[in-house]
């Protein structure tokens, strides 16, 4: 077989993946402990208050990095759903639908530090600006693909339903991202720009910490819940009646 | 205006969510666990 075959056909074997999974899930949740201590640390009392917003620049180190977890999340929902539709992969359906609660989680975050931050710099928790729609917008997308899947009975008819709905809502990415351009908005534009980061690195130097650390976030939640869902559509096959038997002796 | 509330307010926020994020699938998982764990000593009994 092809190693390429090969791969995919064993790390898709749901045995295989909740055992390996497992032993990954608390070297995830080490390294992102480490990285949002020092990072919190740096942000929080090692990088200065901004010149024109004060203190409040400190709501950044978490509201920049959800909010691109947010977008990144979402692609890669679009992504694997799109392998899981052309392959038929069952364990990218079950990423997909474990990612939409991550994704969830991520967005709110964006949604409600953005609005925590809007007021003392904008003067206003909330305006219709293309950003801030776009975004809200997508964490309705987020429910949407969640509440798609619980409509059904038949988990794996509810996968795909879920993972066409997340390649079709991947159209409220760009939107998103070049909303600050196409429109005249309220939000700034992108701090990381083409031509280098618009900021000084005591600041940089935290806010990429962050952002690592949420992916590492991402990783061990989106495994922790993979494994769920994958014990409870498999509760009659005879790998998890195994593997209750070891853990009842 | 002092900006500390509003800090204050977006980190205990988002460490709740993220909190019940990452706690949610582990509470589900040992309910699962300890319903299918129970399922099967029915089964053994019944046998």
């Amino acid at each position: 077989m092809n190693p390429v075959f090969l791969f995919f056909h064993k790390t898709g074997s749901p045995p295989w993946f909740y055992k390996y999974s497992g032993k990954l899930i608390p070297w995830l949740w080490a390294i992102f402990l480490v990285l949002t201590v020092y990072g919190l640390y740096l942000g929080l009392v090692v990088a200065p208050a901004d010149y024109q917003q004060g203190e409040s620049v400190r709501i950044m180190y978490l509201h920049v990095p959800s909010a691109w977890m947010s977008m990144m999340i979402y692609g890669l929902m679009a992504i694997m759903g799109f392998i899981a539709l052309v392959w038929r992969i069952r364990i990218m359906e079950v990423l997909v639908i474990s990612s939409a609660p991550v994704g969830a989680a991520f967005t709110m975050i964006a949604l409600i530090t953005g609005s925590l931050w809007g007021r003392p710099t904008w003067g206003t928790y909330w305006v219709w600006d293309a950003r801030l729609t776009s975004e809200l917008v997508l964490l309705f997308l987020y429910f949407g693909v969640i509440a798609l899947y619980n409509a059904f009975d038949e988990p794996r008819k509810a996968a795909r339903a879920a993972s066409l709905m997340s390649i079709v809502g991947a159209i409220n990415l760009p939107i998103i991202y070049f909303s600050v351009e196409w429109w005249n908005t309220l939000h700034q534009g992108s701090s990381m720009g083409s031509d280098g980061p618009g900021i000084h690195p005591s600041m940089l130097l935290p806010l990429l910490l962050m952002a690592t650390a949420t992916k590492f976030f991402y990783g061990a939640n989106l495994l922790s819940r993979a494994r769920l869902t994958l014990l409870k559509q498999d509760h009659r096959k005879r790998w998890v009646q195994d593997l209750l038997s070891k853990e009842s002796h | 205006m002092s900006h500390t509330p509003f800090i204050l307010a977006a980190y205990l926020i988002s460490a709740v969510v993220l909190f019940w994020a990452a706690m949610a699938p582990v509470i589900n998982k040992r309910s699962l666990l300890r319903q299918l764990k129970a399922r099967q000593a029915r089964m053994d009994k019944s046998q």
